[in-house]
């Protein structure tokens, strides 16, 4: 059988597995948040219970007990503000590099096709919070870099290698004769990336991505250890003048715990809208 | 251009998968408003000899010039040569994110700058000489097998190609739609476009087709009228192929 023959019989398999619309390619990340959905009614009353029940109990603990429940809501909005801004920067610039990587992972010439994989290689072998120590702390020795500044620089250099994991998963994903039927009427390559395959890719990226999302979400955490004043830095904060360490890190489990139900909430409606092309 | 100068011209060329010779030595002429249709076994090479053509696979040896453009060449404008050749594919290949009518206007409204109305303007006829106007708003998953190879064929035409490319156009669908595009093809072929058809349709080819290419092993076994081809083969080979499908 010619090479020719076993791509046909390749992209002839695809078109019935595209047949099925999309959402038939799932890509399957490790370290995701759990994500609800109606279909796995298990998880969606998990869900309900402990989006209600941590509601519940701060408002509980609040109202039991204000000294030092209430002094704690109070004290740590600013790092609520905190985390969120360094998760939302986080995710712009990784989603830059993760088009990048992918793209390079994916790219014909081998310089390119090797950097782009090297960075993912090194990067996925290295604890995110090693790295972190090492941005603020090992290149601090020669420049310093302010500590925001080097926790988003930080968690970019990690989510943007499993971006564009994601994203060459995605891209790769798409039959191979929709390249060529871009390439035949006369698409350069970027333009058929552009305007056929990314805009397809998209619809399989857009999931694993809200997983990342969360995943940096409570990875921001760690950048509490380098004076970034996030939530659980505020938490400790608190703890330290205090010494309410019970009552302080109960609450700041619990905001993160909200935090996340909420946005694996958000993941799921966007997921929901992916409906099928018709 | 001379009118009687080939708008395709293969000569003596190659092509090698590791170590098949996928083609051997192929010489091929197609003339402006010629339709040939290329028949053979799997693997003999005839898709591989079409895809040459534009390219979409690359060839080894020999000269392979479309409308006097040399399509191997590596400084070639592959991108503008392929404006000029319409392709049509066994799996139709349509844009699935996009509907029926922007699969035939994303081409000239991309890479030939139409505005979007006149894209579309110039879209509804194509759809209608295919018969698929009132799906114009409809997404392909939502087409039969057939519905979608008329769609491919009007993306193609959208591009005011002056040759079409058919490979295998009829070999994934369900035998009672291949008649449908069997006719636009038809159509295609009676207003004059230069077709080179990669098919097993062999009625399509008697009726059609100005000349027969018979492959068989990367090698044009055999080629001539479809009566000399069907009524008089002369090649063992094309009279044992004939004699196994007719």
């Amino acid at each position: 059988m010619s090479q020719t023959d076993q791509r046909t019989q390749q992209s002839a398999d695809k078109e019935t597995a595209e047949d099925t619309g999309p959402g038939s390619y799932r890509i399957e990340v490790t370290d995701s948040a759990a994500i609800p959905d109606k279909s796995d009614k298990g998880l969606f009353t998990a869900w309900r219970v402990s989006a209600f029940g941590a509601i519940g109990l701060i408002i509980l603990l609040c109202l039991v007990k204000p000294d030092p429940y209430w002094d704690i809501l109070l004290f740590v909005p600013d790092g609520v503000l905190v985390t969120f801004e360094v998760t939302m920067l986080s995710i712009l610039l990784s989603l830059i590099v993760g088009l990048i990587t992918g793209l390079g992972r994916l790219s014909g010439n081998t310089f390119v096709n090797l950097t782009a994989s090297t960075y993912v290689e090194v990067v996925r072998g290295i604890p995110l919070l090693v790295q972190l120590f090492y941005i603020y702390y090992a290149l601090g020795t020669f420049t310093q870099i302010p500590p925001f500044t080097a926790a988003v620089i930080a968690l970019t250099v990690c989510y943007g290698a499993y971006m564009g994991e994601i994203f060459r998963a995605g891209i790769d994903s798409i039959d191979y004769g929709q390249t060529e039927a871009a390439r035949s009427l006369g698409f350069s390559s970027w333009q058929t990336m552009r305007f056929v395959i990314i805009p397809q890719a998209m619809r399989t990226i857009l999931p694993p991505v809200g997983n990342e999302f969360i995943a940096l979400l409570k990875d921001t955490s760690l950048v509490s250890i380098i004076a970034v004043s996030d939530l659980l830095r505020r938490g400790r904060e608190f703890a330290t003048s205090t010494f309410d360490y019970f009552e302080t890190f109960t609450l700041v489990a619990l905001l993160y715990l909200l935090i996340t139900l909420f946005l694996s909430k958000i993941v799921n409606i966007m997921e929901n809208r992916l409906t099928p092309y018709e | 251009m001379n009118e009687s100068s080939p708008v395709i011209s293969v000569r003596g060329v190659y092509k090698f998968f590791g170590r098949l010779t996928a083609l051997e030595n192929i010489d091929l002429d197609v003339y402006s408003q010629e339709r040939i249709v290329v028949i053979g076994p799997s693997g003999s090479g005839k898709s591989t000899l079409l895809r040459a053509v534009n390219q979409l696979e690359s060839i080894d040896r020999g000269t392979l010039t479309v409308n006097g453009s040399d399509v191997a060449h590596p400084k070639a404008d592959l991108n503008k040569i392929r404006m000029g050749l319409g392709m049509v594919f066994q799996n139709f290949n349509l844009f699935p994110h996009k509907t029926v009518l922007q699969n035939l206007t994303l081409g000239p409204m991309k890479l030939k700058k139409v505005p979007k109305e006149q894209a579309e303007s110039e879209a509804y006829p194509l759809l209608d000489k295919v018969g698929i106007r009132d799906k114009a708003n409809v997404y392909p998953s939502k087409l039969s097998g057939g519905e979608k190879q008329r769609v491919a064929m009007a993306r193609a035409l959208a591009m005011n190609p002056s040759i079409m490319l058919f490979d295998e156009p009829t070999s994934a669908l369900d035998p009672e739609m291949i008649g449908e595009v069997l006719d636009v093809m038809k159509d295609l072929a009676r207003e004059g476009m230069t077709m080179v058809v990669v098919s097993h349709e062999m009625g399509f080819a008697r009726e059609v087709a100005d000349r027969v290419v018979f492959m068989d092993q990367g090698n044009i076994v055999e080629r001539g009228t479809p009566e000399h081809f069907f009524q008089n083969p002369q090649h063992p080979r094309t009279q044992k192929f004939l004699s196994q499908i007719l």
